[in-house]
């Protein structure tokens, strides 16, 4: 079989790379080892009757350009205007309810500290006069620093002047605190404790890196200023119309069809080799899968020249999250706010506490008190659960992959535990209402959706590889190996669920100059 | 797995003194001259004379025996250690038959020169590897993706070089019959005086020899049987001069002399390729990849820019400069390894890296690097050479390399 390209992993970038390059008119076939589509957006059934959209449940950063350019409104997808609020939970007293719009915040904010509430207004008012020229940077491949041509310097001073148009004040601004640690950057604008917690949060989701890090204020940066209403129905239903869309453009969708490994001769692709030792032939292949997993376990050694090798080897994701999923019989409800539903809720009340939580990670263990990241897709998808009843599924930060002496099933209970503890401490009637529970480890994502170190971005948010990521040689999605691109989450602006490294790839490809 | 025997690391320039070689006992009891240097960390015998010349017509008339130990060795196990190297090496290493050495360099992903040595195919699962410079870290960062263990040997095994016309009669006496037929090139396990040995036919000094690898605990035992073997047939220990004058006739290179492994290189200027310094008949270019592959094809295609080659200066021409000075012709006393420049016409094309005169064939004799228009045979140039503190230069050919190249090498 021969075809002109391949698409390794049929998650949302594997779908974006292959829809787009199928309506520029190639032949298409998606290669997926799973029975499913979707990756870590995949449906997943963990007990009868209730179901999670997999790994990744935020949407908020789904680019709407690429979207529009695959017409996925007419494949079903709808976004939402906002995100629902986060809710923070104390201790002691009513928590925070947290709205990323800051007039609907400021009594929640001012009823712990009217100073912040009104310095949050400044600072959603610094993170949009920002959010234009970070946008930019993620929106585009990055730049070539080899690069000589017209087209490359123009694309550079595009984003100087995107740069110098901030203003100097926010120009300075951004460079000073890029490289600082989100700890330090919050407490220059905060001093409520909950509202800094709430807001470093995401910025820690899934890597090997706690508040007081350094180079966390650039990955909470990228974060929100990308963010805007996710995706109705969450990351499941994007893969749906992603899928739907792949397949009226002509791709062919071949699940449950491992790859054994990339064919290379001559630096150049060849093809790929199932499992089922099936080959197709194709000059192109692109890649969703990790870096690490693409170059050092699908292609032959022999390969890939040895600094580009190290650099591989040397590329981190040791992932940090495992992941918690709850079949509730009722509503999750907090104990500071009874009879109210939140959508998404996120523990950890000091940034100390998210150091705490994060410190044992660094020595091969979990943490007992781990910082969780809940949200409750029923509310919104009621259909995910029978009737009055929901799911929670709930992303653990302070799970390490190499958990010293490995993963084992009562480890894994005595997370869950963990898990469910913390959960119980704001709302301790969980407990009783548990029907089922999924944990899953580092380890158990890795083997489930093939991530190497189960890190849920494809590699760490670190400054060394974000933009350049996952390595100069590579960081413009095509390979060393003539014909092989990575079109995943290993590629820049990086991971969660944007459809942007799929679309970036597939941009690259379409305009890569034809060869002898 | 790696299996790193601790060495004393010695930088050049280190502070830290040398150590001794196994055979330190015996060489040390016979160097009258205390004319040592630094060889990778150990001491090594200049000359166990104040004057080498004994030494060098032992290796070109009887025999020399030289402690070689310094060697970095390597040994790679398993399965895949022939394809390993070969993705290593710019020689396919595969294509050597078991009981086969192989002189081979190794490149950069840039096809620049890491550093060269021999390779032997001990048995199926077993290749030993020799470099001038440490290899392990460069060994293992090739490593992945396929089943093999390295091991450092350099300490635990113990190397002679025995050279010279009568090298392989004094091998008979204590090792019989398997060494009379090894040809050259070619290793056996063997037994030694009643030691466990490996004998090679390979040397530094281009004419017939080999060299004997036995555990280091056996070194005393190896010494005492080769000298009391050696003694009717004129064997005596030599050091490094005597083998330095040996290899520039025998036109080999060396590392940090004539050419400089890539690393430490400070410019790209100072690196070289296989083909810039001679190697490139040790290179197999259309195979399965090895690192510098690419870079070596697509010199091939465009041409390379350099060339190394032998220089022959001429007598008459050097006798006649000394006499406009009112001074007859002066020869250093040693090989020398000052690089200094050549010229085609007044212009630099090139240097000359190292130089001897041959005492065997009455001709001074340099080795060269030279731009590859000027490489050819025959090619009239001009070398520097200083005289009374005043820079001149005289003529110099390129000629055939070796220089040296007796029947019985590989007879």
């Amino acid at each position: 079989m021969k075809v002109d390209a391949v698409v390794i992993g049929a998650g949302h970038n594997g779908l974006t790379t292959a829809a787009l390059l199928a309506k520029s008119g190639r032949k298409i076939v998606v290669v997926e080892k799973r029975d499913k589509v979707g990756g870590l957006c995949a449906l997943e059934e963990f007990h009868p009757g209730f179901k999670v959209p997999g790994v990744h449940l935020d949407t908020s950063g789904v680019r709407r350009d690429v979207a529009e350019s695959l017409d996925l409104a007419r494949h079903g997808l709808a976004f939402v205007a906002e995100e629902p609020p986060v809710f923070a939970p104390a201790s002691d007293g009513p928590g925070l309810l947290l709205h990323r719009d800051p007039a609907k915040a400021d009594a929640e904010i001012r009823a712990h500290s009217a100073r912040d509430a009104k310095r949050y207004v400044e600072f959603r008012a610094f993170i949009g006069r920002v959010r234009g020229f970070i946008a930019r940077l993620l929106n585009e491949p990055p730049p070539d620093l080899n690069g000589t041509g017209a087209g490359e310097l123009w694309d550079l001073a595009r984003t100087a002047i995107a740069l110098r148009r901030l203003g100097a004040d926010d120009m300075l601004e951004i460079a000073r605190i890029a490289p600082t640690c989100v700890a330090d950057w919050l407490n220059g604008w905060f001093e409520c404790e909950l509202l800094k917690a709430a807001l470093a949060g995401p910025s820690l989701h899934g890597t090997f890196m706690g508040p007081w890090s350094s180079g966390t204020t650039a990955t909470s940066l990228l974060q929100e200023c990308v963010a805007s209403g996710g995706v109705r129905g969450g990351s499941a239903a994007l893969v749906t119309a992603l899928h739907a869309a792949a397949r009226a453009a002509g791709v062919d969708v071949r699940l449950g069809s491992a790859v054994e490994h990339i064919d290379v001769a001559g630096g150049r692709v060849k093809g790929v080799t199932l499992a089922s030792r099936e080959t197709i032939e194709c000059s192109i292949v692109a890649s969703s899968c990790d870096p690490k997993r693409t170059l050092l376990d699908l292609v032959a050694a022999t390969h890939l020249a040895p600094r580009f090798a190290m650099a591989m080897r040397n590329y981190r994701m040791r992932g940090t999250s495992a992941k918690v999923h709850l079949a509730l019989r009722r509503p999750l409800e907090f104990r500071a706010r009874p009879g109210q539903v939140f959508e998404i809720a996120r523990t950890g009340e000091t940034l100390d506490e998210l150091e705490r939580a994060f410190d044992p990670v660094k020595y091969r263990k979990f943490s007992s008190e781990p910082i969780l990241e809940i949200r409750v897709p029923s509310i919104s998808s009621p259909e995910l659960a029978p009737a009055g009843q929901h799911v929670a599924s709930i992303l653990v930060n302070g799970a390490p992959a190499e958990l010293e002496g490995g993963w084992t099933d009562a480890r894994r209970d005595e997370l869950g535990n963990a898990v469910v503890n913390a959960l119980a401490r704001y709302a301790p009637g969980v407990r009783e209402s548990i029907v089922a529970r999924e944990v899953l480890t580092p380890l158990d994502i890795e083997q489930r959706y093939g991530v190497t170190g189960g890190h849920i971005h494809h590699g760490e948010h670190a400054l060394d590889q974000l933009v350049m990521r996952p390595a100069p040689q590579c960081a413009r999605y095509a390979t060393p190996i003539e014909g092989l691109y990575l079109c995943g989450s290993g590629s820049h602006p990086g991971g969660g669920v944007t459809c942007a490294p799929g679309a970036l790839a597939a941009k690259t490809i379409i305009e890569r100059p034809a060869r002898p | 797995m790696v299996l790193a025997v601790r060495r004393p690391k010695q930088a050049k320039g280190s502070l830290r003194m040398p150590i001794p070689t196994p055979f330190h006992p015996r060489t040390s009891a016979l160097c009258t001259s205390y004319r040592w240097k630094q060889w990778a960390g150990y001491y090594a015998v200049c000359s166990y004379e104040m004057n080498h010349e004994r030494e060098y017509f032992a290796f070109r008339h009887a025999a020399g025996l030289l402690d070689v130990s310094p060697l970095y060795k390597y040994d790679v196990g398993g399965r895949d250690a022939a394809a390993f190297l070969s993705r290593v090496m710019a020689r396919d290493v595969r294509k050597l038959k078991v009981g086969q050495v192989g002189y081979c360099c190794w490149c950069n992903e840039e096809g620049h020169v890491l550093d060269d040595g021999t390779v032997t195919r001990l048995d199926d699962t077993r290749v030993r590897v020799t470099a001038a410079e440490p290899a392990l870290a460069w060994l293992d960062r090739n490593r992945r993706g396929f089943d093999v263990a390295l091991e450092d040997v350099s300490e635990r095994i113990a190397t002679l070089a025995l050279q010279g016309p009568n090298s392989r009669e004094i091998l008979k006496q204590v090792c019989g019959a398997d060494v009379e037929r090894l040809k050259f090139f070619r290793a056996t396990a063997t037994k030694l005086d009643g030691l466990a040995a490996v004998v090679t036919r390979t040397g530094y000094t281009g004419d017939l020899g080999y060299e004997v690898w036995v555990a280091r605990d056996d070194a005393l035992a190896l010494w005492d049987a080769l000298v009391a073997a050696g003694k009717p047939y004129g064997l005596e220990p030599a050091g490094l001069d005597a083998l330095d004058v040996t290899r520039v006739e025998a036109g080999f290179i060396l590392n940090g002399v004539d050419y400089f492994g890539a690393r430490d290189c400070v410019i790209p200027s100072q690196k070289s390729t296989p083909y810039e310094i001679g190697l490139g008949g040790t290179v197999h270019l259309d195979r399965d990849p090895f690192v510098g592959q690419e870079a070596l094809k697509r010199e091939v295609a465009r041409g390379s820019e350099w060339a190394f080659v032998g220089l022959e200066i001429k007598w008459d021409e050097m006798e006649r400069l000394y006499d406009s000075f009112g001074l007859p012709p002066h020869l250093p006393a040693t090989a020398w390894r000052t690089a200094v420049p050549v010229y085609a016409n007044g212009k630099q094309v090139g240097q000359a890296t190292s130089g001897t005169w041959s005492p065997l064939l009455k001709r001074n004799l340099a080795l060269a690097s030279l731009r590859t228009p000027h490489a050819k045979l025959g090619t009239p140039l001009e070398i520097e050479h200083t005289i009374e503190y005043q820079r001149r230069t005289l003529p110099a050919t390129v000629v055939e390399k070796p220089f040296f190249d007796p029947e019985r090498k590989r007879a």
